[in-house]
C-alpha cells in the first residue's frame, strides 16, 4: 500500500519536476514579475494572517477568562431575588432564563448555597453594580465593586498597579479610567448622595479597563444591589448536575470545572439550545462569499503577470513542441510557475502576518476597552490561509496555462504577437451568467429573509459572466478606436491585443468597483430609509430638559436647571414648559380630544407620553413642532390669544372647534372621575411627524376642567450647541439630579459608522484599483517595449512613453470602472428590497405624513462618479508621471 | 557635386563601455551622403555599420565629432530636438520592419506626422499618399500581421518617407525578404533618391550594393575602401575639411 503511494508521488513528481525546475529559474529571472506576483499574493495572505493573530490574541475565550472572571474561585454564583427555578448554558453568560418566582421571593441564600453543594464551602461576597460618583462637573455613573481583595478566593481579578488595597471601610481604589475623571492617590471621592472615601489605590479589573470602577471592603461603598447576591466559592470543583442543582434553586453558577471540561451538548437545557442554532448558516455563507470575492479578486490581480510570464515563455514553449513536447506538458510548465510562487508567497505572507499581527496588538490594546488574552497563533487558520494563497496563484496562472497549451507553435516561432482572435463561446456564457445573476437578485430582491446572502451569490455569478464579457468590450473598443488621438489609441488597440493580460486586470478593477458600488448603493439606500422614517421629538436645533421627581422627594426646582444651563452656557435662551397635565401627587390625568360633530365614542386624539405633557400652555410652545405649511403659525398663534386651543396633527384636519375631556385616575385606582368636557374654538396645524404634544392652549383656558397648570421641563434654544457643549450642560444637570436628562434635536443623523464605511470602501477600491492598474500598465509597457522603441525610431518624444502609459492606466480604469459600476447596480438596487422594505413600519407613513415607498434607493452619485470617473482619472495621472519617460533603442535581430 | 549634403558625420568616434570592456565602434569616420544620392555601407559584423546608422539617426550621440543632418548640429538639438529630427527629416528602414501590430498600414506611416502634432485627418491622407507610392495604398486599412513581409517593409518605406523627409536609413531592409522582394524594396528605395533624398543602405550583400551611387566599406570602425563616381577626397576625410 504505501509502495503503492510512494510510486505515485514519485510519478508525480517526475512529472513536475522539470516543470519545478524550469518554473523556479524563469522566477528568478525574471525578478521584477516575480516580485510583483508575490507582492500581490503575499499581502492579502499577510493581512488576514495578521488580522487572525490579532482577532486571536484580543478574543479571550471563556477557559481563557476563567481567572479573570472566577479570580482563584472554583465558582461564581449569582442569585437574583425572585429567581425560583432558573436554566442556564454552561456559561451563564452565553445564555440563561430569569426565574419564575414571585417578586417577593427572595434571593437564595449562602446557606441554601452550601446545602445544595452539600458541603462546607469558603466563600466570600463579591458585590458588582453601578453607582453615581461626584465630579468636579457633576456627575458620572462607575462600576462599584466591593470585595474583600485579601480573600484567596478574589486573586486574580484585579490587578493593583500603585498604592495599596483599602485597609477599612473608609478607604477605596479606582481604576486609571476614573482616576483621569480627576481624581489622584489621597483624594477624597463622594459617592452621589452618599459617603466619601480615600483613595488609596490604583487597581484594574482584568475583565475591561476604559470602564472608570471603584473597589472598596464589602460594605463600604454603601452599593444597593435590590436583593442579588454574587459570591466566589472555593473547596473542589463544582459539577455540571451541582449547577443544575443549584439552578433548581434559583442561582446562576459559572464554574470552573463545567467551562474546562464542558458535558455533552445534549446536557444544555433544551431551552438554551435553542436560542443559539441557527444564527450559523447565514454566517458561513457571508464567510464563503467574502472567501470567494477575495480569492477571484487576488487571482484577477495576479493574473496579468502570469500572462506575460507565459507570452515571455512563448518561445521556449513553442520550441519544445517543436522537438516533441505535449500541449500537457506545455500547461504543467505555467502552473508550476504558479506553485513557486504561490507557495513562497503563502509563507512569505504567513510569517511576515504573523510578525506584523504581532507588533500591532499594543495599538489594539491602546483601543480596546478588555485586556487581551495570551499572544496566540492558530495553526488551523494560517493553514487555510496560506492554502488560500497557493490556491489563488495556481487558479490565476491556470488560463495562462490552458491558452500556453493551445498556441499557435508556428506563429510563435515566426515572431508574431498579440492573442488569438476571441471566439464566441465566452461571451455567450457570460451573458449567461450575468443573466442568472439579475434573475437571482431579483428573486433575492422578493425575498425578506435570507435574501441578501442570495443577492451577494448572485453578485458573483453576475462578476464572473462579466470577466468573461470584458475580451468582448475590449476588442469592440479597439473597433472605434480610429478616431482617439494616437497614445489612446495605441494603448487601446494593444490592450485588445493582449486580452490575456489586459483583461484579468480591467476584471480586477470591475469586481472592486462592482463591489463597491453595490455596498455603497445598499449603505446609501439605508441611509435614506433612517432619514425618511426619523420621527423627531421637537422643532430642530432645540432641546428639552425633563426630569421627574421620586417619591418623597421635594417638586422639581426648574429655576435651578436653567441657572446650571446658564453657567455651561451664558448666553442660552431657556424657557420653562408649563403643561396643564403634569402628574401630581397621587393621581394622573388621561386627556381625550373629540370632534363635537362626530359621534361621542369617536376619539379623535388621547392622551400619549410626550417630552413634556400633552396639553401645553402658551404660544411659543407652538415653535416646538415643525409645521407643514409655515403659514399655519399665525392663524395658530392667534386661536391661541383668542382662548381657542391648537391641536397638532400629521393629517389635514379640517373643523373649528374640539371637545377636551378625559378621565383623572388616583394612583391606588380607588377613585377614578370624568372631566367635564370643555368645547373650544381650534385650530388644527399640521405637523411632521409626531407632534411635541397633543395641543396648545393659552394659559387658564383649562381651568374650568379642574385642570392645574405647571412646568414639567424647559426648552432651550440649542442652534449652535455643539456636541461637547451637550455633554457639558448634561454632567452639570445630572449633578442636580440624577434624572434630568438633555435631548436636543439634531434632527437625521448619519451614522458615523456608515460614513466611515463608506469611505473604508472607496478607499478600498481605490487601492485594489490602482494595484490592477499598475500591474497592467507596467506589464504592458514592459511588452511594448518594440513598440516603444519603434516609435522612437520614427521620431517620438520621449513622454509619448508616459503617454502611453497614462493612456493605458486609463483605459484598464475605465473600462474596468465603468463595467463594475454597471454590473453593481443589480445587486445594489436588488438588496435594497430586503434592506429597506418598509412592511415592518406599521403606519406606513413618513414623518412628513406622506406614504411610505416600499423601499428606498438612494444612488451614492457621488461615490460613483468618484469610482468611475475621478479615480481612473488619478490613476492614470500616477502612472503617467510616475512612467520612465525615456524610450528603448531598437536592437537589431541579426 | 552641385546636390547639397544632407548628412554629415564629421570625424565622429563611438566608444562603447570603458576600461577593459572598452570598443570602438567608430574611430574618426567622416561620411557624406548628399541629396539623390544613395550610399551603400557594407562591412562584417561588428564594424560598426549599425553605429553609423543610430548616429546618423540621432539615436544615439557620438563620443566625439558631430553628425549634421541638413546642416543641423545633431548633438547640439537635446533629446526632444533630435526627435523632431527624426519626424521630420529623417526616416528609419529596419530589416524587421518594426511595425506596430497594434496599427493599421495607414496609421503606422501617419504616426511621424502624428508625433508631430499633425492632425490625424491631415496625417492619414499623408499616410495614403505615401502608401500610393510604394503601391499599396489599397491595403492601408489592414494590420501589420494581416500582410505579407514585403508588404510590410513598402509600408515601412512609406513611414520613412512620408512628409517629405530628406533622409532615409536603411538597415538591411531585404534581411527578412526572398530576394525577388528585396530587388522591389532595393528598386523603391532607389526611386526615391532619384526623386531627390539622400539614402544610406546598410548591407552585406554586394548585390544589393549595385543599387548604390557609392559603396563605402567599414573594418572595426574605419573606412578602408570606398567606391564610386566621386573624388576618394571628398567621401572620405583625413581632418581636410570638404
Amino acid at each position: 500500500m504505501s509502495g503503492l503511494t510512494s510510486g505515485l508521488t514519485s510519478g508525480l513528481m517526475s512529472r513536475w519536476r522539470p516543470a519545478l525546475r524550469i518554473a523556479r529559474r524563469d522566477a528568478l529571472r525574471h525578478r521584477g514579475r516575480s516580485i510583483l506576483v508575490l507582492v500581490m499574493i503575499a499581502l492579502p495572505v499577510l493581512a488576514v494572517s495578521a488580522a487572525d493573530v490579532v482577532y486571536l490574541t484580543s478574543d479571550v475565550n471563556s477557559v481563557e477568562s476563567l481567572d479573570r472572571r472566577l479570580g482563584a474561585a472554583d465558582a461564581l454564583v449569582t442569585a437574583q431575588p425572585g429567581a425560583g427555578k432558573v436554566l442556564q448554558d454552561f456559561d451563564p453568560n452565553s445564555g440563561s432564563t430569569s426565574g419564575a418566582g414571585g417578586s417577593d421571593q427572595e434571593a437564595t441564600s449562602l446557606a441554601q448555597v452550601r446545602a445544595t453543594l452539600g458541603r462546607e464551602v469558603p466563600a466570600t461576597e463579591w458585590v458588582e453594580t453601578q453607582l453615581s460618583v461626584d465630579t468636579d462637573r457633576g456627575v458620572i455613573d462607575i462600576g462599584a465593586n466591593e470585595l474583600d481583595v485579601s480573600s484567596p478566593l478574589a486573586d486574580g481579578l484585579f490587578k493593583l498597579t500603585s498604592g495599596r488595597w483599602p485597609a477599612d471601610d473608609a478607604e477605596v481604589t479606582i481604576n486609571a479610567a476614573l482616576a483621569v475623571k480627576g481624581f489622584a492617590l489621597g483624594d477624597d471621592i463622594t459617592i452621589h448622595d452618599g459617603k466619601t472615601l480615600t483613595v488609596v489605590g490604583i487597581a484594574e479589573s482584568t475583565t475591561s479597563r476604559n470602564w472608570p470602577r471603584a473597589v472598596a471592603r464589602p460594605g463600604a461603598l454603601g452599593a444597593d444591589t435590590q436583593g442579588t447576591h454574587q459570591w466566589l466559592i472555593g473547596g473542589g470543583a463544582v459539577s455540571w448536575s451541582q449547577v443544575q442543582a443549584l439552578n433548581a434553586v434559583g442561582a446562576l453558577v459559572l464554574s470552573r470545572a463545567v467551562i474546562e471540561n464542558p458535558p455533552p451538548d445534549s446536557e444544555r437545557p433544551a431551552e438554551i439550545r435553542s436560542w443559539s442554532s441557527g444564527v450559523d448558516e447565514s454566517v458561513i455563507a457571508v464567510v464563503v462569499l467574502i472567501v470567494v470575492m477575495a480569492l477571484l479578486e487576488v487571482v484577477l490581480l495576479a493574473g496579468p503577470a502570469f500572462a506575460v510570464g507565459t507570452r515571455r515563455q512563448a518561445r521556449t514553449l513553442a520550441l519544445m513542441a517543436a522537438s516533441g513536447g505535449t500541449p500537457r506538458q506545455a500547461r504543467r510548465v505555467i502552473l508550476a510557475g504558479g506553485l513557486v510562487l504561490g507557495g513562497t508567497a503563502a509563507v512569505l505572507g504567513v510569517v511576515l502576518g504573523i510578525a506584523v499581527g504581532w507588533a500591532l496588538l499594543p495599538v489594539v490594546q491602546h483601543f480596546s476597552d478588555s485586556w487581551l488574552g495570551p499572544f496566540e497563533v492558530g495553526p488551523l487558520h494560517l493553514l487555510a490561509v496560506a492554502a488560500f494563497g497557493l490556491l489563488s496563484a495556481f487558479l490565476a496562472a491556470v488560463v495562462p496555462a490552458w491558452l500556453a497549451s493551445r498556441q499557435d507553435v508556428v506563429a510563435v516561432l515566426a515572431g508574431r504577437r498579440g492573442d488569438r482572435k476571441p471566439g464566441l463561446r465566452s461571451p455567450m456564457l457570460g451573458l449567461v451568467l450575468v443573466g442568472l445573476g439579475v434573475a437571482a437578485s431579483a428573486a433575492g430582491a422578493g425575498q425578506l429573509g435570507g435574501g441578501s446572502t442570495l443577492i451577494a451569490a448572485s453578485a458573483i455569478v453576475s462578476v464572473l459572466g462579466m470577466i468573461l464579457l470584458v475580451p468582448v468590450v475590449v476588442t469592440t473598443l479597439a473597433r472605434l478606436s480610429r478616431r482617439l488621438p494616437l497614445v489612446a489609441r495605441y494603448a487601446v488597440r494593444d490592450a485588445a491585443r493582449h486580452r490575456t493580460r489586459t483583461v484579468p486586470a480591467v476584471a480586477a478593477v470591475a469586481a472592486t468597483v462592482a463591489g463597491v458600488v453595490a455596498l455603497g448603493i445598499g449603505n446609501a439606500s439605508d441611509a435614506a430609509e433612517s432619514e425618511a422614517t426619523y420621527q423627531p421629538q421637537l422643532a430642530m436645533g432645540m432641546a428639552s430638559v425633563t426630569s421627574y421627581a421620586e417619591e418623597g422627594d421635594d417638586p422639581i426646582d426648574w429655576s435651578a436647571y436653567a441657572d446650571a444651563i446658564h453657567r455651561q452656557d451664558p448666553g442660552a435662551r431657556v424657557s420653562e414648559v408649563v403643561s396643564y397635565d403634569a402628574p401630581s401627587a397621587g393621581s394622573f390625568v388621561d386627556v381625550e380630544l373629540r370632534r363635537p360633530d362626530r359621534p361621542e365614542r369617536e376619539m379623535f386624539m388621547q392622551s400619549y407620553s410626550g417630552t413634556f405633557g400633552n396639553l401645553l400652555v402658551g404660544p411659543d410652545m407652538l415653535g416646538l413642532a415643525s409645521p407643514v405649511r409655515d403659514g399655519d403659525l399665525d392663524a395658530a398663534r392667534r386661536t391661541i390669544q383668542q382662548g381657542g386651543i391648537v391641536v397638532f396633527t400629521d393629517a389635514r384636519v379640517d373643523g373649528d372647534r374640539v371637545v377636551v375631556g378625559g378621565t383623572r385616575y388616583s394612583d391606588d385606582g380607588s377613585d377614578d372621575d370624568a372631566l367635564e368636557p370643555l368645547q373650544l374654538p381650534a385650530y388644527f396645524l399640521q405637523v411632521r411627524g409626531y407632534g411635541p404634544a397633543m395641543a396648545v392652549v393659552a394659559d387658564g383656558v383649562l381651568d374650568p376642567l379642574g385642570l392645574t397648570s405647571s412646568t414639567t421641563g424647559l426648552l432651550l434654544d440649542a442652534h449652535g450647541l455643539s456636541k461637547a457643549d451637550e455633554d457639558r450642560i448634561q454632567e452639570e444637570l445630572r449633578g442636580l439630579d440624577s434624572n434630568a436628562y438633555l435631548f436636543v434635536e439634531r434632527g437625521y443623523q448619519a451614522d458615523d459608522a456608515t460614513l466611515i464605511l463608506l469611505g473604508i470602501l472607496f478607499g478600498l477600491g481605490a487601492v485594489l484599483m490602482l494595484g490592477g492598474t499598475l500591474t497592467a500598465t507596467f506589464l504592458a509597457l514592459s511588452d511594448a517595449k518594440p513598440d516603444l522603441a519603434t516609435l522612437s525610431a520614427v521620431g517620438a518624444a520621449p513622454r509619448t512613453r508616459r503617454g502611453v502609459a497614462a493612456a493605458y492606466a486609463l483605459v484598464v480604469g475605465a473600462v474596468g470602472a465603468l463595467l463594475g459600476a454597471a454590473v453593481g447596480f443589480i445587486p445594489g438596487i436588488a438588496v435594497t428590497y430586503p434592506l429597506t422594505s418598509t412592511t415592518y413600519y406599521a403606519s406606513g407613513l413618513d414623518a412628513a405624513g406622506d406614504p411610505l415607498p416600499s423601499h428606498f434607493v438612494d444612488i451614492p452619485w457621488l461615490m460613483i462618479v468618484g469610482l468611475v470617473v475621478v479615480l481612473p482619472l488619478v490613476t492614470s495621472l500616477i502612472v503617467g508621471l510616475t512612467a520612465r519617460s525615456r524610450l528603448p533603442l531598437v536592437a537589431r535581430l541579426d | 557635386m552641385s546636390e547639397a549634403t544632407v548628412l554629415h558625420l564629421d570625424q565622429v568616434s563611438r566608444i562603447h563601455g570603458e576600461g577593459a570592456t572598452e570598443v570602438h565602434a567608430l574611430r574618426s569616420v567622416g561620411f557624406r551622403a548628399r541629396a539623390g544620392e544613395l550610399v551603400a555601407v557594407m562591412g562584417p559584423s561588428g564594424s560598426g555599420k549599425s553605429t553609423l546608422l543610430t548616429l546618423a539617426g540621432g539615436l544615439d550621440s557620438p563620443t566625439s565629432g558631430a553628425v549634421y543632418v541638413e546642416g543641423t548640429d545633431l548633438s547640439g538639438l537635446g533629446n526632444a530636438g533630435r526627435a523632431r529630427m527624426r519626424r521630420t527629416s529623417i526616416g528609419y528602414v529596419f530589416q524587421d520592419f518594426n511595425l506596430i501590430p497594434a496599427l493599421t498600414a495607414a496609421e503606422n506611416v501617419a504616426l511621424p506626422r502624428e508625433l508631430d502634432g499633425e492632425r490625424s485627418a491631415a496625417a492619414r491622407r499623408l499616410a495614403r499618399a505615401a502608401l500610393a507610392e510604394v503601391g499599396i495604398e489599397d491595403l492601408a486599412d489592414r494590420f501589420p500581421d494581416e500582410m505579407s513581409g514585403g508588404q510590410q517593409q513598402r509600408v515601412a518605406i512609406a513611414r520613412a518617407i512620408v512628409g517629405d523627409r530628406r533622409l532615409i536609413l536603411a538597415d538591411e531592409p531585404t534581411g527578412a525578404l526572398d530576394t525577388t522582394t528585396g530587388e522591389e524594396i532595393l528598386k523603391l528605395l532607389r526611386s526615391r533618391c532619384d526623386a531627390g533624398a539622400a539614402g544610406v543602405l546598410v548591407t552585406h550583400e554586394a548585390r544589393h550594393a549595385a543599387w548604390a551611387d557609392r559603396v563605402v566599406f567599414l573594418r572595426d570602425g574605419v573606412v578602408v575602401d570606398e567606391t564610386g563616381a566621386d573624388e576618394v577626397e571628398t567621401l572620405v576625410e583625413s581632418g581636410h575639411p570638404a
